[in-house]
């Protein structure tokens, strides 16, 4: 396209966005950015007004999850782009691949001091995989097409894009790039035919081998050649928290479940024993491995990720293969050979039956956390997108939900924020225009931290259930403490039991909603949110002494 | 393990903000730079970085890999001092 009399900055922007694929922009209007507020009603993508900026990134980091696209967000200058961080954190750690742009103030006045001035890219440089600082109009086409490179290509991650007041203003001839050209960048495989021989030999003469599946995994969009290898080779697969549908939903008998901290007895055993340990695009982080020189001591490790500095960095391994996951399990599918392995299947049964955690109901009659999990999987049946938000409730979603496919589990794993919960639920709605069901499961703490983006789901009428699991406390906080501070429960107990009164919240936005108290009443609560045409608020409250189990502490 | 110094040699695009990466990817893990040199080299859109940290094997490694993630950094070759 030849751009003859040349455009704004701010409208090149805007088409750039466009030839990049954007759907749906989030954002929140400022001063810095009204150019390009300007030309958004004109645009061919959606633009959704969130309530809060961390809330606005949290939804693009939402759609990106439900997706597999790269969310897209705008805020302007000083204040609107520091209330990204944390959203931008929480993608970073879990690489979600999202565009940020925000606005800055003039390059004449950069480093003045200037009236909502912040240093965007100083400020962003740790919780995002790049950023760039814009110096003319003429660079924003290349810019925005390497920003979305970026963002997918390697380990995704969130990548920023500061533009200058002044850039916005100015005309601009340049066009959208062809093609992408980094002199520095190409994030590119390193395995060679013969790691594939090793691999499939490794398998091959494995007794006890363990698939595990990370959020690399469902960013391979290699669930289903998990499941494939799992099932030809009778391999048992664990997944992490964000690897949770990465499993490809293995048959039942070869699942294990949650690993690590909060993982199934069966799986944290099945590690435990394995003399073969296949690592797909996890990181080996804290929370699975525990003490590192105790972890899968039994085991070779061999480690797939696409990012080079993953491999070994926690963890040392017997075999690195720095390749694309769904690449890897393609190429050795076939050098694999059927298996039954009966004897190793048998073993996992026996704890999988013996791990089943005998649960006491509740001394004071209250619902169970399993009660409520489980009233909601009769109803959605793994088929509805669950978003949560950070805490007790998250391990119980994690544990008790039934996941049948990947990119139907959206949670803050490595940053693990709360607030996350509200507005990825949102995210996702938008990401499938309102066609599919989201059951936000929240705590009544994190469901406070970003409770105003509420009026965004009254707003668009998006079918999503908001569920607070209500313990009246900090729960997963409040259960730490009476491990380890001797039941000191300072400053985890909430003094109201119904502060705030979430039925009153969701009827300030318009929203339906109801409380259960008792379990006889869940079942039917549970269905009318399930059900409902738009937004629903259910709130239970459910035992505040739960606890979840197991927790293991290496 | 222990701690020796190593040289890093950073070739890397001559762009503003690139040298603030660099340096804070260190920092911020808590390592300290010892020695920081940056000039020219006969490519004018390339910058040299020559860096000497103090760290253990595994943790030099670690920060050499991270350093080629990123995206301005064309290569980086070290040796230990
Ligand atoms: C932004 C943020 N602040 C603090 C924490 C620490 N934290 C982790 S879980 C938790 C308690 C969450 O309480 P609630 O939302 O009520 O959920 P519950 O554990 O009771 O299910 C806290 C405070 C966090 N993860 N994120």
């Amino acid at each position: 396209m030849a751009y003859g009399k040349g455009r704004s900055g701010a409208q090149a922007l805007v088409e750039s966005l466009e030839r990049a694929g954007t759907e749906v922009l989030f954002g929140y209007p400022g001063g810095n950015v009204a150019d390009i507020f300007d030309r958004i009603p004109s645009a061919r993508f959606r633009f959704v007004l969130g309530r809060h900026e961390q809330g606005c990134v949290h939804m693009a980091d939402g759609y990106a999850r439900a997706t597999g696209r790269p969310g897209v967000a705008i805020v302007t200058s000083g204040p609107g782009l520091t209330n990204t961080v944390t959203a931008l954190g929480a993608a970073y750690m879990d690489g979600i691949p999202l565009i940020l742009v925000s606005g800055q103030v003039p390059l004449s006045q950069i480093g003045t001091d200037a009236f909502q001035e912040a240093d965007t890219t100083g400020i962003t440089r740790a919780v995002s995989k790049h950023n760039f600082l814009v110096q003319s109009a003429d660079e924003i086409p290349e810019t925005v097409a390497q920003a979305f490179y970026i963002a997918t290509h390697g380990k995704p991650g969130p990548v920023v894009i500061d533009i200058p007041r002044n850039c916005q203003e100015e005309i601009t001839r340049s066009a959208y790039p062809e093609r992408i050209s980094l002199r520095a960048y190409h994030p590119e495989s390193t395995a060679t035919s013969r790691d594939m021989n090793r691999l499939a030999r490794l398998i091959n003469d494995a007794r006890r081998p363990v698939l595990y599946a990370g959020g690399g995994t469902i960013a391979a969009g290699a669930a289903r050649d998990v499941a494939a290898l799992s099932r030809k080779a009778s391999i048992p697969v664990a997944t992490t928290l964000t690897g949770i549908g990465g499993d490809g939903a293995a048959d039942g008998a070869h699942t294990l479940g949650l690993a690590g901290m909060h993982g199934s007895p069966a799986a944290n055993r099945a590690i435990a024993e394995a003399d073969l340990l296949i690592a797909l695009g996890v990181r080996f982080n804290d929370r699975i491995t525990g003490k590192v020189s105790q972890y899968a001591r039994k085991a070779k490790i061999v480690h797939v990720d696409c990012d080079p500095s993953s491999i070994g960095k926690n963890v040392p391994v017997d075999l690195g293969i720095v390749a694309d996951v769904k690449d890897v399990l393609t190429t050795v599918f076939s050098r694999v050979k059927a298996a039954d392995r009966t004897e190793w299947l048998e073993k996992i049964r026996s704890w999988r039956e013996s791990g089943r955690i005998a649960e006491k109901p509740s001394a004071s009659g209250a619902i169970s956390p399993r009660e409520l999990m489980e009233a909601i999987d009769r109803r959605t049946k793994g088929d509805a997108i669950v978003a949560t938000d950070v805490g007790q409730h998250q391990i119980w979603a994690a544990q008790m939900l039934s996941h049948r496919r990947s990119r139907h589990f959206l949670t803050s794993g490595g940053m693990g924020a709360m607030g996350f919960g509200i507005p990825a639920a949102i995210g996702a709605a938008i990401a499938f225009g309102g066609e599919k069901r989201v059951v936000a499961i929240l705590g009544d703490g994190g469901a406070q931290m970003t409770a105003q983006e509420l009026a965004v789901a009254a707003e668009e009428k998006l079918p999503i259930a908001f569920v607070v699991v209500n313990n009246r406390s900090l729960g997963m906080v409040r259960q730490m403490q009476d491990v380890f501070f001797a039941g000191n429960r300072a400053a985890t107990v909430f003094k109201g039991k119904y502060l705030p009164d979430f039925r009153k919240l969701a009827s300030a936005y318009g929203i339906r909603s109801r409380r259960v108290e008792r379990a006889d009443k869940l079942a039917a609560a549970v269905g009318a949110a399930l059900s409902a045409r738009g937004p629903f608020l259910l709130e239970v409250m459910v035992d505040p002494e739960a606890n979840v189990e197991p927790m293991v502490f290496r | 393990m222990k701690e020796e110094t190593y040289r890093l040699n950073c070739f890397v695009e001559n762009r503003p903000g690139v040298l603030a990466r660099i340096v804070g990817l260190i920092s911020g893990r808590g390592y300290n730079i010892q020695t920081l040199n940056v000039g020219p080299t006969e490519d004018g859109t390339v910058s040299r970085m020559r860096i000497d940290v103090l760290g253990t094997r595994r943790v030099v490694e670690q920060i050499i890999l991270q350093l080629r993630n990123q995206v301005n950094v064309i290569e980086v070759v070290s040796r230990r001092l």
